[in-house]
């Protein structure tokens, strides 16, 4: 898992890119915390193709420090696979996913 | 289309091991990208359950029967008796303040998968499933 930072608007994007599953999910969730500290988040995900449960704890972590905080937190760019996940485990109503980057930055 | 067979220490190093080891199975038998995630996805949370939770297990080992229209799959390990599929169906409805994801990941298995079952014999648990090839 490679993460890199960019920004769309007022917004951070966490451009996650690989498998993010058992192995990777403690290295993701340190950062998207530390992302969420400064402010809304965007998980740009439309390289990652595959999400676990261990994944998704993660993500929903993030919501849920998003939702304490009073920050913004979003996906964009799921892949089918990954969409099937989300669905499956109602991730699709509680975690806000978008097409592209600029109509999270704008929601 | 070949088969597939792997049997590793029961560490979670093994679980991104046996992961790359599936998706380049399924590349080389050109399995679809979707039925690769679901492969992979099974194979995780079955093997990451033992890894982390099963204690005194010495390996996992996971077995891909190709048939024409399904891949069969069978997941063994040493670990004590534990029945994944008896574990409770997790509230896929509930709030963000109140969701948990405990159970998600077996959830996931008996989602994606047909026919699931969980065997104890040999001193070995065994959960074998089957995945469609139609995505």
């Amino acid at each position: 898992m490679e993460i890199t930072e960019t920004t769309e608007g007022t917004k951070t994007v966490a451009v996650l890119d690989g498998r993010l599953d058992t192995a990777t999910a403690a290295l993701t969730e340190t950062k998207l915390l530390e992302l969420l500290a400064k402010g809304g988040v965007i998980a740009d995900l439309a390289n990652v193709r595959y999400v676990s449960s261990a994944g998704l704890r993660v993500l929903l972590k993030a919501a849920k420090q998003a939702k304490t905080s009073g920050a913004s937190f979003a996906v964009v760019g799921l892949q089918a696979p990954v969409r099937e996940v989300f669905e499956i485990s109602g991730f699709d109503k509680i975690i806000p996913a978008f097409a592209t980057r600029a109509e999270a930055a704008t929601a | 289309m070949p088969a597939f067979h792997l049997q590793l220490p029961a560490t979670l190093d093994s679980v991104a091991e046996l992961l790359d080891a599936l998706e380049a199975y399924a590349e080389a038998a050109g399995i679809n990208l979707t039925v690769t995630s679901r492969l992979a996805l099974v194979a995780e949370e079955v093997a990451a359950n033992v890894a982390m939770h099963a204690e005194g297990a010495t390996f996992f080992a996971l077995s891909v029967t190709p048939r024409p229209e399904a891949l069969d799959l069978a997941i063994e390990d040493d670990g004590p008796e534990y029945d994944p599929l008896a574990r409770q169906a997790p509230d896929t409805e509930a709030d963000l303040e109140h969701r948990d994801v405990g159970g998600l990941g077996v959830h996931l298995v008996k989602k994606l998968t047909q026919g699931a079952r969980y065997e104890r014999s040999g001193g070995l648990n065994r959960l074998s499933c089957s995945l469609t090839l139609a995505a």
